[in-house]
């Protein structure tokens, strides 16, 4: 009997636990009818806080100068931001979150490809529409997704003929051991094949690795003109450290340093002496646009340790939007994927004027090449205007005339 | 002379290598390979050591003091968290995963929050030597000579000096040395201590070599527990072979195929370092001897 | 009576979708999904008493398997159902191939997690640069570490419209695979086999002597252990339609590890209910409380490891327990009465 009544009293708790824990899980009806909803999946903590927290603020910028007109079509814009801690699986998590539950109207995040990657499918699932604010190796051909940030197409195009004019044709890549770092590798590749040069090493390294004396002994063996850092994430970056320390001396080409990381501002020079980069924007950029776009940033967020090219993405990802809205009538999102793909959707940024491609959904872009000098104040020797993202089209990606879902790459084209 | 420079350049790669592994390992050895607390946390005491040289040195002090307050802070980290928490649980080592699991994440999201996502780092000291076509570190050059050298104070330490033989008593056999007059729990705490001192000291020293951030821990943690668990239950005697077989396949092997094949021959090799000596290294060599 | 509760928990279960929105049943499922490879690992560490740092593995590798297999065969047929079963045929092939490696060479304690560690590693390491299009099976990209995705969900074909498991029918699926693998398990360790590990847990050079093969009940626990993960795993891959070699990285590689040593490693219930608490918890605390998510999340798990010191739920049902027998052992007014009447 002392049995029974234990048990009773056990299945009593636990059948109330489950209840309540049913009841936990069930929704808030989102009631909110008025704002237009902004979903952010963005890392603020984690691996790759360091260039996710300042493109936080800048949608957060974008979206309060927006209210402060009077919002988009009279509704006012509200951020729904959900930390995803550089975590892929809470990618997922909460982008079933806010695609099915907080129901936005449009999202904005991801930093690493292999977080884009593993939300795509859920997008395209929901018919979500899906800005994706960073550089990366591009071939997103998407009907639900644009992307502002810078491909390779813009970036290498312009630094490899560069680098190889000033300082030779010997080249050795460096890039870490995925597909960004792959792809962005055969692009290099490909371009200095083209312009007469040699590929004197390529070498791809881990993620995980933070020690490089194999590395630069390999390159100094190989003697080249130029070496191309393609290095992601705080272990490979050590790298510039550690080649300095080594006295490597060789001027160094990346698409991925300093305009994200801003690793001139975090490291001790001269540890990136003579390292070029090529982005759509860095703080260091003058002109007027730049100037004021700081002048605001730096009073609603004076905490901002660097702002850098994904910041200026995400700023000029919120406004495009706000033309696709405002030029489909609706926030009603196969018409404004329409709009937006229609041609002329546009925006003055703190980069100049940043358009859409109707083909690819990729925006053009001005790069500006970086030199970092020995004392890592920073000076642009050369600026290229307008660079379209012509490669996905070039190819047969085109999103104005037929759907599609997937990621190309040089290796693996659109069939015909 | 050419053959003299390559020798050289992989003996450089070598040492550097075993340097890597050793400082890796130390603190936790003395945590893990001597009290046995599986301390997932032993990546924040060298991330603690780390940020506080450089915080240190960046405020003005010289270099090598800077490491010394490195040092020390994550001892005194160290000495804290085992008052706390740490000696709760050594009755149960298990449990200990989920505590210094716990703990790493405070200390990774609390350093985020208080120190930012990243801090301007320290410079390489010490500049560049030549030879042939190659140029070296010095500095880097010099670590594996400090690793050994700290090899060899913790031998003096443990096998030669009071302290070392009450803490080895004391972790074979806490009632035994209670019983011979042993103050048991100031010894555990001392020894971890040491141990969060010694993670401490390997940040530190890397701490001009790499940038500081939060997660910086992850860069080591991996490669702590291969090598203090292949070097086996005597660290002190295993610790350098354990490290030296280790680095030695890593740098043959990303000599020859680059650095992914020698991370994962790395990883390789400690499985079939431990299905061959299931005692690991120590254990092997204790077993040949007690054969003798 | 513990099944009666049971019983009413899978129904309400069940019937959940009737009341609550699409979402909170895919994150429902989400949960549900881990519990797998927790209750195979309770198994292995918590009743043989062997750590295994490396279940993700398993978790990787079947759902790697079930990506290539039906991304080449296609959704037609029962094709989908073929690839679930051989996604979780080659875990248990790994698992056969590393316990006997393991077991029968001698590997003991710490040295099993170092091993396992190691291989989980391997694995991400190597997953991580199969980006190029040289590493296709078939017509499958393994897509290196940006992550395999679009594979089809489980189907069965009816006519016109075939069964499609997906949302709620996907999350009947995953509850039924639940109770099915929970149950099977407790009549495991309740049986003369669960007997003879947790002898061997307690001392398996006392279980050798007295004439067990040790190494043999280490090897089939360590293979029904590490097929659970490996459904883990798969119905992951279903669930977000995507796999990557993170899945199979050190922080992948200690999560389950803490849900089981949360919850009382050495009880089933116990670590089920751990596993979807604390996934549970963890996402709630990265929703509402930004950057501090993760401390809290490091201080409650530090509170429970202090304070309930053999899992949460353990202790909590052990302390209901105390002082439900407490109250029984009070004398009751009426026998007293009575008897000085």
């Amino acid at each position: 009997m002392v049995n029974s009544a234990i048990s009773r009293r056990f299945a009593t708790t636990l059948i109330a636990g489950a209840l309540a824990g049913a009841s936990l899980l069930m929704s808030t009806h989102a009631f909110a009818q008025q704002p237009i909803k902004l979903g952010l999946l963005e890392d603020q903590s984690g691996n790759f806080a360091i260039a996710v927290i300042p493109k936080i603020f800048a949608y957060q910028l974008a979206v309060d100068e927006i209210n402060a007109k009077g919002g988009v079509l009279g509704r006012k814009l509200q951020i729904i931001h959900y930390d995803t801690q550089s975590d892929n699986t809470r990618f997922q998590e909460f982008a079933r979150r806010l695609t099915q539950q907080d129901k936005v109207d449009v999202i904005f995040g991801a930093f690493s490809s292999a977080s884009r990657e593993a939300i795509r499918p859920i997008m395209d699932r929901a018919k979500q529409l899906y800005f994706y604010n960073n550089q990366y190796e591009g071939g997103v051909c998407d009907s639900n997704v644009f992307v502002t940030g810078a491909v390779p197409e813009q970036q290498f195009s312009t630094l490899i003929p560069w680098m190889m004019e000033k300082y030779g044709k010997k080249v050795y890549t460096i890039a870490a051991d995925y597909n960004f770092g792959q792809i962005s590798a055969e692009w290099v590749r490909n371009i200095v094949k083209e312009k007469g040069g040699t590929m004197v090493g390529e070498e791809f390294i881990p993620l995980s690795v933070s020690q490089f004396s194999q590395t630069i002994q390999n390159i100094q063996k190989a003697k080249p003109d130029v070496l191309v850092t393609l290095l992601v994430g705080a272990n490979q970056a050590s790298f510039y450290e550690q080649q300095a320390s080594a006295n490597l001396n060789i001027p160094m080409a990346s698409s991925v340093n300093v305009g994200q990381a801003y690793e001139h501002k975090r490291f001790k020079p001269p540890a990136l002496k003579d390292m070029y980069v090529t982005a759509n924007y860095v703080e260091e950029v003058v002109s007027p646009a730049s100037d004021d776009f700081k002048k605001r940033f730096r009073a609603k967020f004076p905490q901002v340790e660097y702002i850098n090219q994904e910041a200026a993405n995400a700023y000029d990802a919120i406004y495009l939007y706000k033309a696709g809205v405002e030029k489909a009538g609706s926030v009603d999102q196969e018409k404004v994927k329409a709009a937006l793909g229609s041609g002329g959707i546009c925006t003055d940024g703190p980069s100049g004027k940043v358009c859409i491609d109707p083909k690819s959904h990729h925006t053009s872009h001005r790069i500006y090449l970086i030199h970092v000098k020995a004392d890592h104040s920073v000076d642009i020797p050369k600026v290229w205007d307008d660079i379209q993202p012509y490669w996905l089209g070039s190819v047969g990606c085109d999103l104005s005339k037929k759907p599609d879902q997937s990621q190309y790459t040089p290796s693996n084209l659109p069939k015909k | 002379m050419t053959f003299l420079v390559q020798a050289y350049a992989f003996l450089y790669q070598f040492a550097d290598s075993f340097a890597f592994l050793v400082l890796c390992g130390l603190g936790l050895a003395i945590i893990f390979g001597m009290m046995g607390v599986i301390n997932l946390a032993h990546g924040e005491f060298i991330m603690c050591g780390a940020y506080v040289t450089v915080l240190t040195a960046r405020a003005g002090l010289p270099l090598p003091f800077a490491m010394l307050a490195g040092t020390l802070a994550a001892g005194l980290v160290g000495l804290i968290l085992e008052f706390l928490i740490i000696r709760r649980l050594y009755h149960r080592l298990f449990d200990s995963i989920v505590a210094t699991w716990a703990l790493s994440l405070i200390a990774t999201q609390g350093m985020l929050i208080v120190a930012g996502p990243s801090i301007e780092g320290l410079k390489t000291p010490f500049g560049s030597f030549e030879l042939g076509e190659y140029s070296f570190s010095v500095y880097r050059a010099l670590l594996p000579l400090v690793a050994l050298s700290l090899l060899a104070a913790l031998y003096w330490l443990f096998v030669r000096t009071r302290f070392g033989r009450y803490s080895r008593a004391t972790i074979e056999d806490a009632d035994m040395a209670r019983a011979l007059g042993a103050n048991t729990s100031r010894i555990y705490s001392q020894t971890f201590g040491l141990g969060a001192a010694l993670a401490g000291l390997t940040g530190a020293l890397y701490a001009p070599t790499m940038t500081a951030v939060p997660t910086m821990g992850q860069a080591f943690i991996v490669q702590s527990f291969v090598t203090v668990v292949v070097s086996g239950a005597d660290v002190m005697l295993g610790l350098a072979p354990s490290a030296a077989v280790l680095a030695f396949i890593q740098s043959l092997l990303t000599k020859s195929y680059g650095q992914l094949i020698g991370q994962i021959g790395l990883l390789l090799t400690v499985i079939i370092v431990v299905r061959v000596l299931p005692k690991g290294i120590s254990g092997w060599v204790l077993q040949r001897n007690a054969g003798h | 009576m513990f099944w009666s509760a049971f019983g009413t928990i899978v129904l309400a279960a069940a019937v959940l979708p009737m009341f609550v929105n699409d979402f909170a049943i895919t994150n429902l499922t989400y949960f549900l999904v881990w519990v797998f490879m927790a209750l195979g690992l309770s198994l292995i560490w918590g009743y043989a008493g062997i750590l295994s740092f490396g279940q993700t593995a398993f978790f990787g590798l079947a759902g790697y398997t079930y990506g290539v297999v039906s991304i080449n065969l296609g959704e037609g047929g029962l094709w989908t159902w073929f690839a679930l079963v051989v996604s979780l045929v080659m875990p248990l092939v790994l698992a056969v191939i590393v316990g006997y490696f393991m077991f029968y060479g001698g590997v003991r304690d710490v040295f099993v997690g170092i091993v396992t560690l190691s291989i989980t590693l391997v694995f991400e390491t190597f997953m991580a640069q199969t980006a190029g299009p040289e590493w296709t099976i078939g017509s499958a990209r393994l897509n290196g570490f940006n992550g395999m995705s679009n594979m089809p969900p489980l189907t069965i074909p009816w006519g016109e419209t075939p069964l499609v498991f997906d949302g709620t029918s996907f999350f009947w699926l995953v509850l039924a695979m639940g109770v099915l693998v929970y149950l099977g398990l407790r009549i495991l360790v309740n049986s003369r086999f669960g007997n003879v590990l947790v002898a061997i847990r307690e001392n398996p050079d006392r279980a050798e002597m007295l004439g067990y093969n040790v190494r043999m009940y280490q090897l089939l626990v360590f293979v029904i252990g590490s097929v659970l993960a490996g459904m883990s795993g798969v119905l992951y891959t279903l669930w977000g339609s995507y796999i990557t070699p993170s899945s199979m990285g050190l922080t992948a590689a200690a999560l389950p590890i803490i849900w089981v040593a949360a919850g009382g490693r050495k009880d089933l219930t116990a670590t089920l209910l751990a596993t979807v608490l604390l996934t549970w918890l963890s996402q709630q605390l990265a929703v509402k409380g930004n950057q501090y998510a993760l401390i809290w999340m490091g201080a409650i798990l530090l509170v429970v490891v202090l304070f309930a010191p053999e899992g949460l739920f353990v202790t909590v049902w052990k302390k209901l327990r105390g002082r439900m027998r407490a109250r029984q052992a009070e004398p009751s007014p009426k026998t007293a009465s009575s008897t000085s009447a």
